[in-house]
C-alpha cells in the first residue's frame, strides 16, 4: 500500500512532491495511497455499520466484482497517463475485444483457452495501431484515440449488426458468478494479480523503468539513449491488452457480448478510467504512476457507489457525484501540492 | 509568379475542405438529381446551421489550446432546461432562451475559472463537468424527455424563411460572423489567440490569463446552449439525449478545416466548410443505403486524414522557413 512505483532516480523532483526531504514515514503519512487508503477504510466501515445489507456476503462479493472490473479499466489508461498521453478509445476496444472473444467462442466455437489469449493479443493490436498512428503522425494521442475511437466502434457495429453475442460457453458466465471462499470473485484476483505484476513490472523491467523516464521528461530520456517511439508504443499496446482484459471481465460478468456494454463509442468508460488512477495519485503529466492508488481508487469508487445506491440515491444523481469527485480528487491533489511546496517538502 | 499566388491561395485553411464539399456536391447530384432538391437542400442547411454553432463551440476552446468534453453535456442540460421551464412553470419561449443561454454560458464560465484558476488540465476538469452536467440531466428527466414545446419554438426549426433556406441558418450566421469578428478583431479574441499560441509569451506581454479562459470557456457554454436550443426548435422535443454524439464531430470540423490543436491556429470559414463536409457525407451515406453506423468510421477516418494534412502543412512551412534562413 505504501510504495509508489517510480523511483528517486527516474522521477523527476518537482514532478513528485513526495519523494523531496522528510522520512519515509512522513513521506508515506502524506502520499496519495496512503490518505486514500485511510478514506475507503473510513467510508466502508461508515456504510458497513449504518447501511442494512451493506456488509452481506452477496454485497461484498458484488462490490468486489466491480472493483476488479473497474481497477482493470483504470490500469488500462494508467498505462497510457504514464508518458503524459491518452487513450479515449479504451472503452472502444474493450468493447470490440468482448465481440471479438463472442464471435471466437459463439459462433466459431473456438476452445475458451484459446479465445482468451487471442482475444487479449486482438485488444493489443487495437492498441498497436492507435500507438503506431500517435508516433508516425506526432500528433498528440487525444486527437488519434479520438477518431480511432470512432473508427474502430463504428466497424465493429457494422460487422456485429449491433448484435449481442448472448450464447458463450456456459464456463464463461460461470466464472463471472464463481466464488472463493464464499465472497472473493475471481475478477477481483486477476486485477490484484494484474496489479502486483505491473508494479513489478514498472520497478524492475528495463521497459517499465524507461516507460516512466520517457514520460516524466522525454528529451532527457531521449538524451540518455531511450528511443521515446516504441516506449509510447509499447504503452499503446499494454493499453489495448488491459482494456482488452477489462472487456473479457465485464463479458464473464454479464454472460454475454453486448455490443454497447461500454456505451456509445465506449464512452462511459472514460470516468472510470481516468477516475481510478487520478484518484491515486498518477500524474497526468506522466513520469509517474501508482498501481496500488489505481486500485484504491477504483475500490473507493465503487464503495461509494454501492452505497449511495444502497441509501437510493438515484442511480443518474450518482453520474453527478462521481463527477464532483473526480473534481474533488484533482483539486485536493493540487492543494496538497501546494501545502507540501510551501512547507518545502518538496 | 503565377505559381506563387497559385500555392498562397492553397494556404488559406477553407480552400481545401471548400474544394471538397463542392466536388462532393458536384459528384453526388449527378448520381442522385434529388440531392439538389430544395428539401433535400433544406435538410442539409438545418443540419449545417446546428453543427456550425456546436463546432464554433469547440473551435473557441481549441483557440485557447485546451478541449473541451463537456460541449454536449451543456447542450444537453440547456436543452432539456429550456424545455423543462416552458412545460412546467409555463414560462414563455423568451423567458425559457434566457435562461438556457444563462445556464450554458455560466457553466462554461465555471469550468472555465476552474481551469484558470488552478491550471489543472482541461481534459479532466471538462471530463468531470461532463459527467456531473450529463448526471444533472439525467437526474432531473430520469431519462425521460419533455414534449412541451410550444409552436413558435417548433416553427422556428422546422420553417423555411426564403426559398429553401431554414430559419435556422440565422443563429448560424450571426454565430459564424460574431466568432470570426471576435476572433480577428476584437482583444478578447486576439488574446484568445495568443494565449493558444504561446501561454508563456502571452503572459509576459502582459495578457491576464484567467480572464481569457474563463471568458472563452463561457463563449464555448453559450455556444453549446445555442446549440442544445437549436436541436430542440428542430427535433420539437426536449431529448435528453441531446449532445451525447456531439464530441466527436464538434473537434471534427475545426479540424478539417486547418485548426492546430496545440490552439492559435483556426478558422471559422474552414470549419463552415468542415461542417459541410460532414453533412454532405452523412447525407451521401444515407441516399446510397449505406450502413449509417458507418459514419462514424467515415468521421474518424476524416479527422486522421485532416490531422495529417495540417501536419504536412506545417512540416511544409516550417521547412520553407529554413530555406528562408
Amino acid at each position: 500500500m505504501n510504495h509508489t512505483v517510480a523511483s528517486p532516480s527516474i522521477a523527476t523532483e518537482a514532478q513528485n512532491p513526495v519523494q523531496g526531504r522528510g522520512s519515509t514515514l512522513t513521506r508515506l503519512l502524506l502520499s496519495n495511497e496512503f490518505g486514500l487508503a485511510v478514506l475507503l477504510s473510513f467510508t466502508f466501515l461508515i456504510f458497513a455499520n449504518t447501511l442494512q445489507g451493506f456488509s452481506s456476503t452477496f454485497s461484498l462479493f458484488t462490490i468486489g466484482r466491480q472493483i476488479g472490473i473497474n481497477t482493470m479499466i483504470g490500469l488500462a489508461m494508467m498505462a497510457v497517463i504514464v508518458t503524459g498521453g491518452l487513450d479515449l478509445s479504451v472503452g472502444a476496444i474493450g468493447a470490440c475485444t468482448a465481440m471479438f472473444f463472442g464471435y471466437l467462442a459463439q459462433v466459431l466455437g473456438v476452445p475458451l483457452l484459446l479465445a482468451v489469449p487471442l482475444s487479449i493479443v486482438f485488444g493489443a493490436g487495437l492498441g498497436f495501431i492507435n500507438g503506431t498512428t500517435v508516433v508516425k503522425s506526432g500528433v498528440h494521442s487525444f486527437i488519434i484515440t479520438l477518431a480511432s475511437m470512432s473508427i474502430f466502434f463504428g466497424l465493429m457495429i457494422f460487422l456485429t449488426k449491433a448484435q449481442s453475442f448472448n450464447q458463450l460457453p456456459p464456463e464463461v458466465q460461470g466464472f463471472g458468478k464463481s466464488k472463493l471462499a464464499g465472497v472473493v470473485s475471481p475478477l477481483l484476483i486477476i486485477s490484484i494479480v494484474m496489479c502486483s505484476a505491473l508494479s513489478l513490472f514498472y520497478r524492475f523491467t528495463t521497459l517499465g523503468r524507461s516507460m516512466l523516464a520517457a514520460g516524466a521528461n522525454p528529451k532527457a530520456a531521449e538524451l540518455s539513449g531511450i528511443r521515446t517511439g516504441p516506449i509510447i508504443r509499447a504503452c499503446h499496446v499494454l493499453t489495448g491488452g488491459l482494456a482488452a482484459l477489462a472487456g473479457l471481465m465485464l463479458t464473464a460478468r454479464t454472460g454475454a457480448a453486448i455490443p454497447s456494454m461500454a456505451g456509445q463509442l465506449g464512452q462511459d468508460w472514460l470516468l472510470p478510467a481516468f477516475l481510478a488512477p487520478v484518484l491515486g495519485g498518477t500524474l497526468l503529466a506522466g513520469g509517474r504512476v501508482s498501481v496500488v492508488g489505481t486500485f484504491l481508487g477504483a475500490a473507493f469508487v465503487n464503495v461509494m457507489t454501492s452505497g449511495l445506491l444502497l441509501m437510493r440515491v438515484g442511480e443518474f444523481w450518482i453520474l453527478a457525484c462521481l463527477g464532483f469527485m473526480l473534481l474533488l480528487a484533482v483539486l485536493t491533489d493540487k492543494a496538497r501540492q501546494t501545502i507540501l511546496s510551501k512547507k518545502g517538502m518538496v | 509568379m503565377s505559381a506563387g499566388a497559385f500555392t498562397r491561395i492553397f494556404d488559406n485553411d477553407w480552400i481545401g475542405p471548400g474544394i471538397v464539399s463542392l466536388a462532393a456536391v458536384v459528384g453526388i447530384s449527378v448520381f442522385q438529381p434529388s440531392f439538389l432538391s430544395p428539401f433535400n437542400i433544406f435538410v442539409l442547411l438545418s443540419a449545417i446551421s446546428v453543427n456550425m454553432v456546436i463546432a464554433l463551440g469547440q473551435l473557441v476552446i481549441i483557440a485557447i489550446g485546451q478541449m473541451n468534453l463537456a460541449l454536449g453535456a451543456f447542450g444537453g442540460l440547456v436543452a432539456i432546461c429550456f424545455v423543462g421551464v416552458m412545460e412546467l412553470y409555463g414560462a414563455s419561449p423568451v423567458f425559457a432562451l434566457l435562461f438556457g443561454l444563462a445556464i450554458g454560458t455560466s457553466a462554461g464560465m465555471a469550468s472555465g475559472y476552474m481551469i484558470a484558476r488552478t491550471g489543472i488540465s482541461a481534459f479532466i476538469i471538462t471530463l468531470a463537468g461532463l459527467q456531473i452536467f450529463k448526471g444533472i440531466n439525467l437526474g432531473i428527466t430520469e431519462a425521460q424527455p419533455f414534449y412541451g414545446v410550444p409552436q413558435s419554438v417548433r416553427d422556428f426549426g422546422n420553417l423555411t424563411m426564403i426559398g429553401p433556406i431554414p430559419w435556422l441558418v440565422v443563429p448560424m450566421v450571426m454565430a459564424s460572423v460574431g466568432m470570426w469578428y471576435l476572433l480577428n478583431h476584437l482583444r478578447i479574441g486576439r488574446y484568445i489567440l495568443a494565449i493558444g499560441n504561446n501561454p508563456h509569451a502571452a503572459e509576459l506581454s502582459g495578457i491576464n490569463q484567467r480572464v481569457t479562459i474563463t471568458w472563452a470557456h463561457a463563449i464555448s457554454g453559450l455556444l453549446a446552449a445555442v446549440g442544445g436550443i437549436m436541436l430542440v426548435a428542430k427535433l420539437q422535443i426536449g431529448q435528453p439525449t441531446i449532445g451525447d454524439d456531439w464530441l466527436i464531430s464538434s473537434f471534427a470540423a475545426p479540424v478539417i478545416g486547418g485548426a492546430v490543436l496545440s490552439g492559435g491556429h483556426v478558422s471559422v470559414a474552414g470549419t463552415f466548410f468542415g461542417v459541410v463536409v460532414i453533412a454532405i457525407i452523412t447525407q451521401a451515406l444515407v441516399l446510397f443505403n449505406i450502413d449509417p453506423y458507418i459514419v462514424q468510421v467515415v468521421l474518424g477516418g476524416l479527422i486522421l486524414w485532416a490531422v495529417s494534412i495540417n501536419r504536412w502543412r506545417e512540416l511544409r512551412v516550417a521547412k520553407l522557413q529554413e530555406q528562408g534562413k
